[in-house]
């Protein structure tokens, strides 16, 4: 530590003053490290390109890493590769390199890259162009997307040698238009996909239908291109990238980059009310302990799971350090960025002009911000794998680095925090497509029949074209002649298919009080009860009234009042079984996996008195009823499992239990939490017993509650150890819910029935 | 098909609808994007040359030959077999090596008359073109210096089954006119697709008529029909060998001139207002589409006799554009309709008068786009005089002064009157005393006048900078009037 600026020369330093703070160490629950690794390297493969070799030196790259050699020999041998390795593991060059060398060779062969964003396209055109420069080759490596200039887009079509673009231009611009595109479509060799791990969920399927109608124009041009990808760590890379690629695919993970030692401390924000199980707010912490980095010197990345709360976070370091530091030294990042200005982010962070960033999920991707110190997650990211892509933003190839996970008081949250070992012992998340649900894949056959007629024999994706075909010839969106079917409709099918789910839209909060003010955001599925017009809506402790909920433009105009109830908005949740596919019987339980139909429709809201809790009056909400069919899961309870519980008492159980439940789930499926929903029900419309359902929220199921069905077993164990483990008294927001929803017994009827059903009790 | 996964497509239709309008906004980004891919080919300018677009052919002709004798055979069966309509409109089967189609095949006389002009008048005027193709067609250097020979041309509109250039847009029929000079006639061919299997055939049929033709005469051909065509050219297994055809593409021209003047530069609004051409109980183009559907679906070519007529028209008033903007670049167009207009060749609207003469000027025919100046420099009303800044410019740059200044006093005599006073022309004239007439004193009169009217002009917020910064400017020129008019005093 030097003593005239307080800041400490390096993390080992800081680390070991904060172990001197017992106020903050009180908090700690667990501190993983992790030792240093040394580099694993191998000599230039033998027979590289001379002039490639001469760069990378140049670079000051005269060995390979092992996996960057492996994935080199593999692409060589002509095989698919997926290349899984931490952040900052030069994981790019495994397949620059082979690429790059096979351009030297042959002018005429052609590369497709596709990166999930326009902002990593941009990087990666810099880094080859720099690499082609060196070798003072003439490749012209260019971006294709909604920013590139119509002037220069014929020149990048023909003279292109490798075209860098994302998922939604391949598929709304270049594909429809691939005659355009001959050049590259005759001549591709190489599909390379980074940020594999991206393509999952709804997202994913649309993306795996995508790469079906890539390879299916590629073969009309005879072409057969190789896939090249990379992937954050994800449980099933392999599987991950053959089932999106729908190929065979070689799998190389032997990182052998270097690390330093890392710090991984878990850190929960102390309890303030013991009978609600309230906690101190995580944003607050969090703000503490970035604040104790950022005045010692140590530059830090903090992330956040929403824009607003960023921006919060943002406001409070910049007046925390503005003295020492200056605000420009501390910087938020997130969508809604011009990219101007993030490009201006990323140099200075990777500069170390700038100290300190807070950001979004935006910065989990591979953008080049070089290595930082040390990480604050605001709250648990989610899934274990972004977690570890995260932490993975600081930490550096030498010397120490930190990060620090601060849970919310969140469920899911408190049990990580509690159980670090699940945590750290457990793989990280599956990625789960589902590329042939019906809606999408039929999507897909439409748009791939305006890209090329169909034939008979043909074959694309799981279900039976020729049905599908069919279907479509009947609904006049395709003509049949002979054994072709041609798409014959006046639209442009690719423009009304969007590849990233609606989901992710939020209805913004606008303050009305003085002037405009956004001040917060809700999720689409949580804005019929929350923001409802004449809801109170609290944030940050200060009470809102709804105004006027413009649903189309997704805006809620509030204005700030100070009244003593709260609104309580009834969801009216209809769920039919359509039919069962699967079954199985185990114990008191019996489980099924099928399709269902599920009509929700806010119907009133009611006002509360706080404190006492009385109902003091009532409206209508006037919102359209939202109507799904897709996949689900549910699993009924026998009457030995009842044991003689009153239908209320059963309420409160299957209650608990389905909020524990649906707290579990995302962190198996590695999906957003929004994409699985749960229902119970004491006397259920389908099998007449107490039962519990999830869906999938997305139109024909994603493959979700497939996999929930699945893992049943497992589900209840965790559930089961989440609330054992839970220190609340009898329920709490972390476990079975709050007593205010499942009741003073809630916790205790929920483990019961828990317990009897799984035989533990 | 199967009963379940019909019934699974039935429910989950129900629900698609409401999925799709949450992801409209995204849906209408997504278009914005790529809307930039329709778009280009107006901004693409490296198109090129003539004749035989070499093609390869893909397939082996030995099998297509052994084809086309069975074909033989079955063509007067065929054609027995055509729909009634069909016959009406005199419209016929024809084969090929890659199968058949239907072909429908009329014959103008030269001397007939389509609106303003006679057929034949193309064959005079179609070499007054050349500046408007080598415009269209830079850098095809086979194509420059080519001769525009009516004989070489072909006039070319299709109808197609949807919007865009997208690989699923097919051209169901393909309407081609060209002269034969020699027969005194003018042909006018239809080539229709009875179904999707048949594009190969016709395709390949008109390739054969763009052999020795040097350009493509089109009403946006250059950005839709051509690319839509060789995109079916690829989609068929053909590559193109050599350059592309040359582009005759009126659109440009026609909105060069009637942009502002015309309700719209759609085809059947220049026919009508410009051409002397009135269509009656025309099915409109866009129509089209839908027609093809039906008649795809029920095979009754009826649906399919107002387009076959439409399109027939519309090549017809190809000839005539093309004859018309050939005489306007020959001096002796007829600029309007009616006697009035008809009589001096001089449009009637202002605007309508400036731009041609301003196409004239950009097409190297500044001998004929004088008396068009003149003329409007002579006219004294409101209209008129919006266009004479620009006017004088054009004068000013070709160094004619003498024209130039009656009509910037003019303008500025205007300004001082008008609400909103532009105070162009005076700076002009502080220029042209200042440098040109070399007289400071009367230099300093309009530029001190150019910056009252700059500080009595109201500024919207949105002119506000480039205003403050004009007017900064003309202080600065005040001033050194000023110092220059006190030195030339002492």
């Amino acid at each position: 530590m030097n003593p005239w600026t307080g800041k400490a020369a390096t993390v080992e330093e800081w680390l070991d003053l904060l172990r001197g703070h017992p106020e903050i160490m009180a908090n700690v629950t667990h501190w993983h490290t992790q030792p240093a690794k040394p580099a694993r390297t191998v000599p230039m493969p033998a027979g590289m390109n001379g002039k490639l070799a001469e760069a990378l030196a140049s670079k000051g790259i005269r060995e390979l890493y092992t996996h960057q050699a492996a994935s080199y020999r593999a692409v060589r041998e002509g095989k698919n590769v997926v290349t899984v390795t931490p952040t900052a593991s030069g994981k790019t060059l495994c397949y620059n390199l082979p690429v790059l060398e096979h351009l030297l060779a042959d002018d005429s062969v052609r590369a497709l890259y596709l990166f999930p964003t326009k902002a990593l396209a941009q990087d990666q055109v810099a880094e080859l162009q720099e690499l082609a420069n060196l070798m003072e080759a003439d490749i012209k490596t260019h971006t294709y997307d909604g920013d590139t200039p119509p002037t220069v887009r014929q020149a990048i079509r023909n003279a292109g040698h490798i075209i860098v673009t994302n998922p939604d231009m391949l598929h709304s611009a270049i594909l429809p238009h691939h005659t355009k595109w001959v050049k590259l479509f005759e001549n591709v060799k190489y599909i390379v996909i980074d940020e594999l791990h991206a393509y999952r969920g709804v997202f994913g399927s649309h993306v795996a239908n995508v790469i079906r109608r890539l390879k299916r124009i590629c073969r009309f041009y005879g072409s057969n291109p190789q896939f090249l990808c990379a992937s954050a760590t994800i449980r099933n890379p392999r599987e991950h990238a053959e089932r999106l690629l729908g190929e065979p695919v070689e799998l190389v993970d032997d990182n052998g980059a270097p690390s330093g030692e890392k710090h991984l401390v878990f850190y929960n924000p102390p309890v303030v009310n013991q009978q609600l199980g309230i906690r101190k707010s995580s944003v607050l912490e969090s703000q503490k302990l970035a604040g104790l980095l950022l005045k010692s010197g140590i530059q830090t990345i903090v992330f956040a799971r929403s824009r607003v709360r960023v921006e919060i976070l943002l406001t409070y370091l910049q007046d925390l350090v503005k003295r020492e530091l200056g605000t420009k030294s501390i910087r938020g990042y997130r969508g809604g960025y011009l990219p101007k200005q993030r490009r201006e982010i990323e140099r200075g962070l990777r500069s170390g002009e700038i100290r300190g960033v807070v950001s979004t999920n935006a910065l989990e991707l591979g953008i080049d911000i070089g290595q930082l110190q040390a990480c604050v997650l605001n709250g648990y990211p989610g899934s274990i794998a972004s977690t570890w892509q995260q932490s993975g933003r600081a930490g550096r190839r030498h010397g120490s680095s930190v990060t620090f996970l601060v849970a919310s008081s969140n469920p899911l949250d408190q049990y990580l925090i509690q159980n670090p070992d699940y945590f750290l012992g457990t793989p990280p998340e599956e990625a789960r497509i589902h590329p042939d649900n019906l809606l999408i894949l039929l999507d897909h056959v439409k748009c791939a029949a305006y890209e090329l007629p169909f034939e008979e024999g043909d074959t694309f994706g799981g279900e039976k074209l020729s049905d599908l075909l069919e279907f479509l010839a009947e609904e006049k969106v395709l003509h049949r002649a002979g054994d072709r079917w041609y798409w014959m409709e006046q639209a442009f099918p690719a423009h009304n298919v969007s590849l990233r789910s609606a989901a992710q839209e939020n209805f913004v909060i606008i303050d009305m009080t003085e002037g405009h003010k956004v001040i917060g955001e809700v999720d689409r599925f949580g804005a019929p009860t929350l923001i409802h017009e004449e809801a109170i809506y609290i944030h940050e402790g200060v009470q809102y009234q709804v105004e006027k909920l413009d649903y189309p433009e997704k805006k809620a105009y509030v204005r700030q009042v100070n009244v003593d109830y709260f609104t309580d908005a009834s969801l009216a949740v209809e769920l039919k079984v359509l039919h069962a596919d699967r079954e199985t019987t185990s114990g008191p339980i019996v489980r099924q996996y099928g399709e269902v139909s599920v009509t929700a429709k806010p119907t009133i809201f009611k006002k509360i008195r706080l404190r006492t809790h009385e109902n003091i009056g009532s409206g209508p909400i006037h919102l359209p009823e939202e109507e799904l069919h897709t996949s689900a899961y549910w699993f009924s309870f026998a009457e030995e499992a009842e044991a003689g519980m009153n239908a209320n008492d059963m309420q409160m159980a299957l209650l608990g239990l389905a909020n524990v439940l649906i707290h579990l789930a995302p962190l198996h499926l590695m999906c957003d939490p929004f994409d699985i929903r749960v229902v119970p029900q004491v006397k259920s419309t389908h099998a007449k017993k107490p039962t519990i359902y999830f869906y999938d929220r997305y139109p024909g199921g994603i493959g979700l509650s497939q996999r929930l069905y699945e893992m049943h077993d497992e589900l209840l164990e965790e559930a089961e150890r989440l609330i054992v483990g839970c220190g609340c008294l009898s329920g709490c927001p972390a476990c079975v819910g709050p007593i205010e929803e499942v009741g003073l017994l809630g916790k205790e009827l929920s483990l019961g029935l828990l317990r009897r059903t799984r035989g533990t009790a | 098909m199967s009963g379940g996964l019909r019934e699974r497509l039935e429910r989950l239709r129900a629900q698609a609808a409401a999925a799709k309008a949450a992801d409209e906004a995204y849906i209408a980004q997504a278009k914005a994007e790529t809307a930039a891919e329709e778009r280009e080919g107006a901004a693409a300018q490296a198109l090129a040359r003539p004749g035989a677009a070499g093609l390869d052919a893909a397939s082996s002709t030995g099998e297509a030959a052994a084809v086309a004798v069975a074909r033989e055979a079955e063509k007067e069966k065929a054609q027995s077999e055509l729909h009634p309509s069909f016959a009406r409109l005199g419209v016929e089967q024809a084969d090929n090596e890659f199968g058949s189609f239907l072909l429908r095949r009329l014959a103008y006389p030269l001397a007939s008359r389509h609106g303003l002009y006679e057929l034949r008048e193309l064959l005079d005027y179609a070499p007054w073109l050349e500046p408007v193709a080598s415009r269209q067609n830079k850098g095809a250097d086979d194509l420059s210096g080519l001769p525009i020979e009516a004989g070489r041309l072909l006039f070319l509109d299709t109808e197609t089954t949807g919007l865009g250039v997208g690989a699923g847009n097919v051209p169901f029929m393909i309407g081609i006119g060209y002269v034969e000079p020699a027969e005194g006639k003018l042909y006018v061919e239809q080539t229709l697709i009875r179904h999707p299997g048949e594009e190969k055939a016709m395709l390949h049929y008109l390739l054969g008529r763009m052999a020795n033709r040097t350009h493509l005469v089109t009403y946006n051909g250059r950005s839709f029909d051509w690319p839509v065509l060789a995109g079916r050219y690829i989609l068929n297994g053909w590559r193109r060998k050599g350059p592309e055809p040359g582009h005759l593409d009126f659109l440009h021209p026609s909105r060069a001139l009637w942009r502002n003047t015309l309700e719209s530069c759609r085809l059947s609004r220049i026919e009508q207002d410009r051409l002397g051409i009135a269509r009656e109980e025309d099915v409109p183009g866009s129509l089209a589409p839908e027609l093809y559907v039906k008649f795809l679906s029920d095979g009754d070519a009826a649906h399919l006799e107002g387009v076959y007529l439409h399109n027939e028209r519309d090549v017809l008033t190809l000839v005539t554009l093309a004859t018309h903007f050939g005489a306007l670049l020959a001096g002796s167009g007829r600029l309007g309709l009616g006697e009035e207009a008809a009589g001096d060749g001089i449009p009637e609207a202002a605007e309508e008068l400036f731009r041609t003469a301003a196409w004239l000027d950009a097409h190297g025919r500044t001998d004929r786009s004088e008396r068009l100046f003149e003329a409007l420099a002579a006219r004294q009303d409101e209209a008129a005089s919006r266009w004479w800044l620009k006017t004088a410019l054009r004068y000013k740059k070709l160094g004619r002064f003498e024209a130039a200044v009656p009509l910037w006093l003019r303008a500025a005599d205007r300004a001082e009157k008008a609400a909103f006073p532009s105070y162009e022309a005076h700076v002009e004239l502080a220029m042209f005393y200042e440098h040109r007439a070399k007289n400071a004193s009367e230099a300093l009169r309009f530029a001190e006048r150019a910056l009252e009217l700059a500080l009595r002009r109201p500024v919207s917020a949105r002119e506000q900078a480039r205003i403050r910064e004009e007017r900064e400017g003309l202080r600065h020129r005040v001033e050194r009037l000023r110092r220059k008019s006190r030195g030339s005093r002492t």
